[in-house]
Parts: C-alpha cells; sequence; structure tokens
C-alpha cells in the first residue's frame, strides 16, 4: 500500500520526512517529489553522492585528450613548416584542446544525466503522468491493499 | 499569501506570456521578419553577384560582416554570465534574467555563426572550415586563430544550447501539466519524462553546476579567442596584449546592455513586473557599469601602450583613430560606452527602467561601433602608406546587418512565445 503525504510548505514537508524516517521508514521505501531542488532531502534520505562527476571527467579528459591527439597528429601526418614555427606547436594546440575538454566534458555529463536519470523515460511520457507543484512523500508500507 | 498559492499564481502568470499573442507582438513579428527578409535578399544578391558588391575590398578586407559577427558573439556573452558565472557565485537575482539570456546566447550565436559564411563570398565551401583532410590529404591549419575560431564559437554553441535546453527540462514539466493540445504533446516529448523525485533533482544539481563550472571559463576563452583573431597579427592597433580581457569585459558589457534592451519591454508586454523587479534591474546595471569602467580604462591603457611603446606605427595609427577620418565614430564609441554609463552611479537613475533602456541601446550602438573603428581603422592605416585606403559599408552590407538584427529579434520573439521566460522552479526555489 502507498501512502500519500502532500504538502504546500516546505518546511512542513522536511519535518514530516524527517519524521518518517526516524521513525524506522527505510529511504529506500520513500519516493520524495518536489518542485524545485531541495538540497536537505538529499541528507535526510542519505542518498549518495550522483555518480554524474565520473562522466564529467571521463568526458573532460577524453575531450582534453583528443585535441592533443587529433592537433598533433594531423601535424604529423604531413609535417609542413609555416611562418617558421614548429611542426608541433604546442601552446597553440592547448586552445583547441582546451575547447574540446569543454565540448566533451559538458556534452558527455548531459548524456550521463540522461542515463543515470533514465531518461527519456518513455512509459512515463506515454502515461502522462504529471507532477504538481507541491511537496510529496509517498511511502511504501509494503502491506498488501 | 501562503506558498501554495503564490507557486500557482507564478505558474499561471509566467505561462500566461505564452498564450494569445498581442497585435503589438506580431507588429514586432512582423518588422523583424521583414528585416530579416531584407538581410536573406541582400545576402542572396551578395551570392548572385559576387563579394564584389560588398565594399571590402583591399586594403580593408574585413568589413561591417566581421563587425557584426564580433559584436553578435559578444552579445551572447551576457547570456552565459548570468547562467553560469551569477550562478557559481550564487547571486539571486539572476532568475529573473537568466532564461531570457541564455536564449539571447543561443540566438546570437546562430546569428554570430552566419557571418563567417557570408563574409566568405562563396559561402557553399564553408565546410572548408572543418577539420577535414582536403583531397591532397592536408588538414587544417591548427596553428592559426580562424581555426581555433571555428572550435571556440561551435562549442559554445553546443554548450550554451545544452545550458539552456537543462535549464528548462523542470520547467517544461509545469508547461505540460498547464497546456492542453498540440503543445501539451511537445512539452511531455520534451520534458523526458520528469517527475522531479529527489534522485532526478540530485544528478540535475550535479549536471547544472558541472555546466555552469565549464561555461565560465569557457565564455573567457571564446572571446579571447575572437580577440586573437586580430591580436595574433601584426597589424598596428590589434597586436597587443591587451586585447583578451579587453574583448571579454566589452562582451559582457554589450550582452548585459542587450538584455536590458530584451527584457524591459519583455517585462512590460509579459506582464511580469512581479518577478522581474527594479531592484533585478538595479543590479544588473551594476554590472553594466561595471564593466563599462573595465571597457574604459581599456581604451586607456590601448594609447599609454602605443604611446609607451614608441613604435611610430603604433603611435600613428592611435592618432588616426582619435583625429582620423572616422573620428566621429570614435568619440561616439567613447560617448556610448565610456560617458554615458557613467550616469549610472546615480542611484535614481540605475532604477529608472525606461532610462536604463534608452541607455542600453546606446551602449548597443557605442559596441557595435567599437568593432567598427578596432576592425576597420587597424586596415585603413596599416604600415605602408601606398597601402592605405578607407572602407564605407554597401547597401548589400547595411542590408545584411539590419537583416541579422532582424533575425535575432525574430527568434527571440518566437520564443517568447513558445518557452517559458523565467526559470519557474528556481524562482520558487528563492521564494521559498
Amino acid at each position: 500500500m502507498i501512502r500519500e503525504y502532500k504538502f504546500d510548505d516546505k518546511a512542513a514537508f522536511l519535518h514530516k520526512l524527517e519524521e518518517l524516517v526516524r521513525s524506522g521508514v527505510h529511504p529506500r521505501r520513500l519516493t520524495v517529489t518536489t518542485p524545485f531542488h531541495v538540497h536537505e532531502v538529499e541528507h535526510i534520505l542519505h542518498l549518495r553522492p550522483s555518480r554524474l562527476k565520473l562522466f564529467t571527467l571521463i568526458g573532460a579528459a577524453a575531450g582534453l585528450t583528443a585535441g592533443f591527439a587529433f592537433t598533433i597528429g594531423t601535424a604529423l601526418d604531413w609535417p609542413l613548416r609555416t611562418g617558421g614555427k614548429p611542426i608541433v606547436a604546442l601552446p597553440t594546440y592547448i586552445i583547441v584542446a582546451f575547447e574540446l575538454t569543454i565540448l566533451f566534458g559538458g556534452v558527455i555529463s548531459f548524456l550521463g544525466f540522461l542515463f543515470l536519470s533514465r531518461f527519456p523515460d518513455i512509459p512515463t511520457i506515454v502515461a502522462g503522468t504529471e507532477c504538481g507543484p507541491e511537496f510529496i512523500i509517498r511511502e511504501d508500507t509494503g502491506e498488501a491493499v | 499569501m501562503s506558498l501554495g498559492t503564490y507557486f500557482d499564481q507564478l505558474e499561471h502568470d509566467v505561462l500566461a506570456a505564452m498564450r494569445k499573442p498581442s497585435k503589438l507582438y506580431w507588429t514586432a513579428l512582423a518588422v523583424s521578419a521583414a528585416a530579416f527578409a531584407l538581410g536573406l535578399g541582400c545576402w542572396g544578391w551578395q551570392i548572385y553577384e559576387g563579394l564584389g558588391v560588398a565594399g571590402i575590398r583591399s586594403p580593408v578586407g574585413w568589413g561591417v560582416y566581421i563587425t557584426d559577427f564580433v559584436f553578435w558573439v559578444g552579445i551572447a556573452h551576457s547570456g552565459t554570465l548570468i547562467s553560469a558565472v551569477l550562478f557559481l557565485f550564487r547571486a539571486k537575482f539572476r532568475c529573473s534574467f537568466n532564461r531570457s539570456a541564455e536564449a539571447m546566447t543561443v540566438i546570437a550565436v546562430m546569428t554570430a555563426g552566419l557571418f563567417p559564411l557570408i563574409h566568405l563570398g562563396r559561402c557553399w565551401f564553408f565546410y572548408w572550415l572543418m577539420p577535414y583532410p582536403n583531397q591532397r590529404h592536408l588538414w587544417v591549419n591548427f596553428r592559426s586563430p580562424l581555426i581555433w575560431d571555428v572550435f571556440a564559437v561551435s562549442t559554445y554553441f553546443t554548450i550554451s544550447a545544452v545550458f539552456f535546453f537543462v535549464g528548462l527540462i523542470p520547467d517544461l514539466a509545469i508547461a505540460r501539466r498547464r497546456f492542453t493540445g498540440w503543445r501539451h504533446w511537445v512539452f511531455r516529448i520534451l520534458s523526458l519524462g520528469w517527475q522531479g523525485t529527489a534522485e532526478q533533482w540530485k544528478h540535475y544539481a550535479w549536471l547544472y553546476m558541472f555546466l555552469a563550472a565549464f561555461a565560465t571559463p569557457l565564455v573567457i576563452s571564446v572571446h579571447s579567442v575572437v580577440s586573437w583573431d586580430f591580436a595574433m597579427s601584426v597589424i598596428p592597433g590589434w597586436h597587443t596584449t591587451i586585447f583578451a580581457p579587453y574583448f571579454v569585459a566589452g562582451a559582457i558589457f554589450s550582452g548585459t546592455a542587450m538584455v536590458i534592451t530584451l527584457v524591459v519591454p519583455m517585462r512590460r508586454i509579459l506582464g511580469l513586473d512581479n518577478y522581474i523587479t527594479v531592484d533585478h534591474f538595479e543590479a544588473i546595471a551594476k554590472i553594466l557599469l561595471f564593466t563599462s569602467l573595465i571597457v574604459s580604462y581599456s581604451y586607456i591603457v590601448e594609447f599609454v601602450l602605443a604611446w609607451y611603446s614608441g613604435n611610430p606605427f603604433e603611435i600613428a595609427h592611435f592618432s588616426f583613430r582619435a583625429v582620423g577620418d572616422y573620428k566621429y565614430l570614435y568619440w561616439l564609441m567613447l560617448f556610448c560606452n565610456g560617458l554615458l554609463p557613467l550616469t549610472l552611479f546615480v542611484k535614481r537613475l540605475r532604477r529608472n527602467l525606461k532610462y536604463l533602456f534608452v541607455l542600453s541601446l546606446f551602449v548597443n550602438v557605442g559596441m557595435w561601433l567599437e568593432r567598427f573603428v578596432i576592425i576597420v581603422t587597424s586596415l585603413a592605416r596599416d604600415f605602408d602608406p601606398y597601402n592605405w585606403g578607407n572602407y564605407a559599408p554597401r547597401f548589400v552590407e547595411i542590408g545584411v546587418t539590419i537583416g541579422s538584427f532582424g533575425m535575432f529579434f525574430m527568434l527571440f520573439l518566437i520564443f517568447t512565445k513558445m518557452l517559458p521566460v523565467l526559470a519557474i522552479a528556481e524562482v520558487k526555489e528563492h521564494a521559498s
């Protein structure tokens, strides 16, 4: 059975959530939806930090590597000395590598967000489930209806 | 008013702005679309006849098109400043402006991106800019600032678009609930199935922070790279180390002015006076004043560097800028960008929206002139007197410039009726 608590007020909602957790309800049995990001919820439910940073790190590292590999690789592919500059002119390649670090880091973070949040959530889109402006706690009591 | 009632009112007011457009809106849209059509017509004429119909020729090979490119990239910058930098500084007033500013960024970069293609003349060869090996297996020259620009501007567009979309997701879910018909379906798909659960918000908050952290150095790098298109050459007036910070400050200055130009009428027409308050405008006006001071300081430093260098070409060039053939444009630029914004030291003027709107128009003009003066005066008078020559834009260049403004305003007007113009979830967060 699902027991639902709805609040208009953030303080009352947080109070109830804390009370439920303190009374021994396992956070896994609680589903919380809020109209905006409420930091306190993560502490109360003991949520683990998002793994998104892993995607960001991998994306940024891949971009940095790709930036240098691409510029150096193409310069060596056909060494052409122009303007008296070295074939592998690293200071100028830093700019391309920097931009690709940000590009890959940002895009892969976004893809990571979609993956971790299971977006696009096709069943929800098809079912047309809405989320309201209230703070909602749904408690799965584990009892049969 | 209880929080629930306030949330309901907020959602209603912001989304009401997306309902049936007024006559004034349609008129503004028609004027913008006509200007855009004029621009397309002029570009089409240039493609048909060749680049000779434009005024750019030796020695001034970069004219109004490159001025427009730098101007529009600059306009884009305040969007990222307001969204990302002010987010990292936890400036609460940003939530009144961030959505419009982010939309402005995406639209301005799209507008800017057209200009290198227009300037190319044979725009169908645009793919030569892309890093691919040509038929002789020769890759692009990564030592050229023009190639850095390709990377910088395309990265900027991609990250700005992602940032804009991510910020919209929770608000799209609200719009999904509030609208019916085809719009409901569009928002239903675009909101990706957002429910606002603790897990979703957790990942969302991290993503938003990472994107803000990426966008902040990106915004600095993009206009630095644009400035290096000039500074990496040896032309007097361009070859100076101050260019990167000078351009970045100028970009934020012009972008902030454009935010004021757009948001003052938008707030009035869409009835958002309760959410975008005079206090918020005052905070933005302070950014305008601050960046104006940096830009004015840069104008002084440019002259001092030329004088102190003892380089006769630099000294001659800056004398030409101040008292030469383009002197009126230079002094008008100084008036608009350096002198007029000083009035913002007066609190009463900072809080007067009509004044701010008019001032922002002057700054827009001033910042366009700044780019024109920097680009054209340097090319018109370089080292060799036999290579001197003045430039004036021709009809097609003026038409394309008007068209770019038409495109920008047209897309912004469409945005105001298609998507929520305020970050509803964020306003709720601050209100709570």
